[in-house]
């Protein structure tokens, strides 16, 4: 399920093509070729999963599937629904919609007594003094459904609160809609990927992310792996990982998770059904053979033999290149010095000419990515920093 | 030209193939494919390039400033052996000879030149006019050895689901319309996409 917004588009059709599957691509835009294509290519309202089901059913008489994989927040539930229809391998649709709605996520691991912020659901139409008045600080406010840190926000007083909460009307433009105001949890932050098979976590890597990310916004930069963190606190916040999957109910698939750790211990900060962001995926290369994420998520979902799930011995690292700014991009400079850098494998430009850049928290759109590999996280780093020091964006 | 005015841009499109961007043309009026050292011979740089230790090439194509290469596996890294691609382009470009020559048609191969009539009416009678509804065209640049070499421009170059369209749609109409075809290569430069029909929006 390939929704025409998706980064990873490209990178599951290679991972069909590598495996040798047969591949039907669910979008919610038709695609120009749709009506000569037979059984690849289909178009589901994935808005609705239960409409989706209907017709992926009718589908699957004409066009049999063994497997549905989603690749975002949005699709994993869309998946999991058309599985329970189809009767085939995939997580219960409870999970998948707990694993969505951050509130219910945090309800189902706060009951679960895994470590996570302290919270409360407020509407956005509520006076915002008077929560203001009954919020510890500093908070982070969040929105419920939106990915990718948009609309992400720390309050340090009454003030920042206020500020932060009108700020977010204006992103959301759902009046009704409710609203996260969390503990701020200080601390370093990592990242975990995964994947869960028959209810038990495998952990496929886990990033760490040197850039503090202390607020107003929590706009990703850089993402290193292998985590340098101390073993014994690699095993604590694999744990905590581990028992946030099971409060949540997910028996199958990929996981990425956000936990910080601090003199407390770990804490689970957020935790998705589906594999990691963007096109950060690239970082990662698995086995001898340099297997991609995407393709052990097919392998999974269609239970073939998975040929390792060890991360190759290599440091490697992605930089979500940060938002220069707001306005709209004219040129990007610099791209064959960064490319340049020594360890820099790729440096990918997503923002096109004349596209409009918008910064976090309205924002979350990010420019490109840098990719880089090499003997040590240190020089991993480092070449990023690099690479991103050489890009110039034009923006007018 | 002097090997020091050539620019030369390496763009992966993935752990397996990636594009040279030459800031000279390399290869004008068609496109040379080669899959393996003995075809190289008698063009000098699919020559070099095949001839780099370690590197495995299984596929190389070439067409006006781009030389896409393909590897085995996906070690070494491309950021490993870029350095001694980019040497073999310019050295090649450097020389008085010419970096590729122009394809061979050995007796009893396959007839490329039928090929590419009934592919380019294809595209002309099918795959285009559908492309078109999102702003986007498919241009036919060269079939050799049965396999078509394409590039995508308007809405299709960037778009986000370009690779749909290519593996999902066009392939499969080959695939029925024109079986003899055996592979599809884009030699689409999508990252100068101005104006995709779907952009990726999400982190």
């Amino acid at each position: 399920m390939l929704p025409t917004t998706t980064y990873r588009t490209a990178a599951f059709v290679e991972a069909a093509r590598q495996i040798g599957i047969e591949l039907t691509v669910a979008s919610e835009e038709p695609s120009a070729l749709q009506a000569t294509s037979l059984g690849g290519l289909i178009t589901l309202p994935l808005n609705d999963p239960q409409r989706s089901a209907t017709e992926a059913f009718l589908f699957a008489q004409r066009y049999p599937l063994a497997a549905v994989v989603g690749v975002d927040d949005d699709t994993a539930i869309v998946a999991a629904v058309i599985a329970q229809r189809l009767g085939l391998k995939g997580n219960p649709v409870h999970a998948m919609q707990a694993a969505r709605d951050k509130h219910q996520q945090r309800e189902l691991l706060a009951k679960a007594g895994v470590p996570i912020p302290r919270f409360m659901l407020r509407g956005l139409n509520e006076e915002t003094s008077e929560i203001a008045r009954t919020v510890t600080y500093p908070c982070v406010v969040k929105p419920l459904r939106l990915s990718a840190s948009r609309g992400v926000m720390r309050a340090d007083n009454v003030q920042g609160f206020m500020k932060a909460q009108n700020r977010l009307r204006s992103i959301v433009r759902e009046p009704g809609a409710s609203f996260l105001v969390e503990e701020f949890i200080p601390g370093y932050e990592v990242a975990l990927e995964g994947l869960v098979v028959n209810r038990r976590l495998h952990v496929l890597a886990i990033f760490d992310k040197p850039d503090p990310l202390d607020g107003p916004f929590f706009e990703e930069t850089i993402y290193v792996t292998p985590s340098q963190v101390p073993a014994a606190l690699q095993k604590a916040i694999v744990d905590c990982a581990d028992r946030a999957v099971r409060a949540l109910g997910i028996t199958e698939g990929p996981i990425h998770a956000e936990l910080r750790y601090n003199e407390r211990g770990p804490w689970l900060i957020e935790l998705a059904a589906r594999p990691i962001g963007g096109r950060c995926s690239a970082v990662l290369r698995f086995g001898d053979k340099g297997v991609t994420l995407e393709e052990i998520i097919l392998r999974h979902a269609l239970g073939m033999p998975i040929p390792s799930l060890q991360r190759e011995r290599q440091a490697a690292g992605v930089m979500m290149i940060p938002i220069p700014g707001a306005g709209t991009l004219q040129e990007v400079r610099g791209v064959a010095e960064a490319k340049a850098v020594p360890l820099i494998e790729d440096v990918q430009i997503t923002a096109h000419p004349g596209e409009r850049l918008v910064p976090f928290p309205e924002g979350s759109r990010y420019p490109g990515f840098v990719f880089a590999r090499g003997e040590t996280p240190e020089v991993v780093e480092a070449a990023l920093r690099d690479a991103h020091r050489r890009l110039e964006f034009v923006i007018v | 030209m002097e090997a020091a005015e050539i620019r030369i841009t390496a763009e992966p499109i993935d752990n397996q193939r990636c594009k040279f961007v030459v800031s000279v043309p390399v290869l004008t009026g068609g496109v040379r494919r080669f899959t393996g050292a003995d075809e190289a011979k008698g063009s000098p740089l699919a020559e070099a390039i095949f001839a780099i230790p370690g590197l495995a090439v299984s596929e190389l194509i070439v067409s006006g400033n781009i030389i896409t290469v393909v590897k085995q596996s996906p070690t070494p890294p491309w950021q490993a052996v870029g350095k001694p691609i980019g040497a073999a382009i310019r050295a090649a470009l450097a020389s008085d000879v010419p970096p590729v020559a122009t394809s061979p048609k050995p007796p009893g191969a396959v007839n490329d030149d039928a090929l590419y009539e009934q592919v380019a009416k294809v595209f002309d009678e099918q795959v285009n006019p559908m492309v078109a509804r999102h702003g986007g065209r498919v241009e036919l640049i060269d079939v050799q050895d049965a396999v078509v070499m394409l590039r995508m421009g308007g809405g299709c170059q960037g778009c986000g689901m370009a690779d749909v369209t290519l593996r999902q749609g066009i392939e499969g109409m080959l695939a029925q319309l024109v079986p003899a075809v055996r592979g599809i290569v884009d030699i689409t430069d999508h990252t100068s996409g101005a104006n995709p029909y779907f952009q990726a929006a999400k982190k």
